[in-house]
């Protein structure tokens, strides 16, 4: 039964993914485009959920949904582009990007119809909960992230900074002179 | 009907078809698109469609372990800075060139 749900769920959740998906790099509109990334986002946090990698789907809604989306959309507000149209791409622009997507994806197809993938079992696996995945990260053995961990930490703080002295307000005003 | 269903069920071929042709999406639009908001996002799918990989590598995989998704902590960390500093960016551009479309932002190109 729960291995049928899974296959319900990841045909209509990965058609709602596609299908929004082609909103977001097709659509005139901005916004609508950012209202679109939602929900492919969403739609990948499910997936996790099928997965089994529930952890990953909260931190996905969280981070991704609830801030990078958010943040996108007061761009969108901020540079006033909330009712503009992006022109349609030029006809050769088109086709050399939709040259360049079958570029990758149909060779990456071709390798995955003809190569033999391991195949672990069908049945519904809870991975590793948040537990392990904690200890993983703060452990200082061999197999443990720590370092990276801390690195990360510096990287968030490092780009908090820099976003703060990018976009502040004055510093139009140092360049006038030159 | 539910056997029917339970024996289609989604392998790890699946999985990474599903993911690739998301990134082929995303790629799409990064070199289809002018608006460097609009590119941006496409990047945020391509990305995303990374980070699905990870998760669908550990499941299939190697279900024991939680490394996979430890990865994908860290490219999600990654990735919400790099859009904090991408777009603080945009936002200084649109103050001085008042554009955002990529290719008239080519002032680095010659």
């Amino acid at each position: 039964m729960a291995v049928a749900m899974s296959t319900v769920f990841f045909y209509l959740l990965g058609a709602l993914a596609l299908f929004f998906a082609t909103i977001v790099v097709g659509s005139k509109r901005i916004f609508r485009g950012a209202v679109a990334l939602m929900a492919v986002l969403a739609a990948t946090a499910g997936f996790y959920f099928l997965l089994g990698a529930e952890f990953l789907a909260g931190i996905q809604l969280l981070v991704y949904v609830g801030g990078v989306v958010v943040l996108i959309v007061f761009v969108v507000m901020l540079t006033g582009s909330l009712g503009l149209m992006e022109d349609t791409p030029s006809f050769g622009r088109q086709v050399v990007a939709g040259l360049g997507a079958l570029n990758f994806f149909l060779p990456v197809f071709g390798v995955l119809q003809f190569s033999a993938l391991p195949e672990i079992s069908h049945e519904a696996v809870a991975l590793p909960g948040a537990d392990v995945i904690g200890e993983l990260l703060l452990n200082f053995g061999k197999s443990g992230y720590v370092m990276a961990f801390e690195l990360i930490s510096v990287l968030l703080l490092v780009a908090l900074i820099g976003g703060l002295v990018i976009a502040r307000k004055g510093g139009q005003r140092r360049e006038e002179p030159t | 009907m539910i056997d029917w269903l339970a024996a289609h069920a989604p392998t790890l071929k699946h999985w990474l078809i599903l993911s690739s042709a998301l990134f082929a999406i995303g790629l799409y639009g990064v070199l289809a698109r002018k608006n460097a908001i609009s590119v941006l996002m496409s990047i945020e799918i391509m990305l995303n469609s990374a980070v699905f990989n990870l998760i669908v590598f550990n499941r299939y995989i190697a279900p024991k372990g939680a490394d996979g998704q430890v990865f994908a902590l860290f490219v999600i960390a990654v990735a919400a800075a790099e859009v904090v500093v991408g777009l603080a960016i945009f936002v200084t551009l649109f103050n001085r060139r008042k554009t955002l479309d990529v290719t008239q932002v080519a002032a680095m190109k010659d």
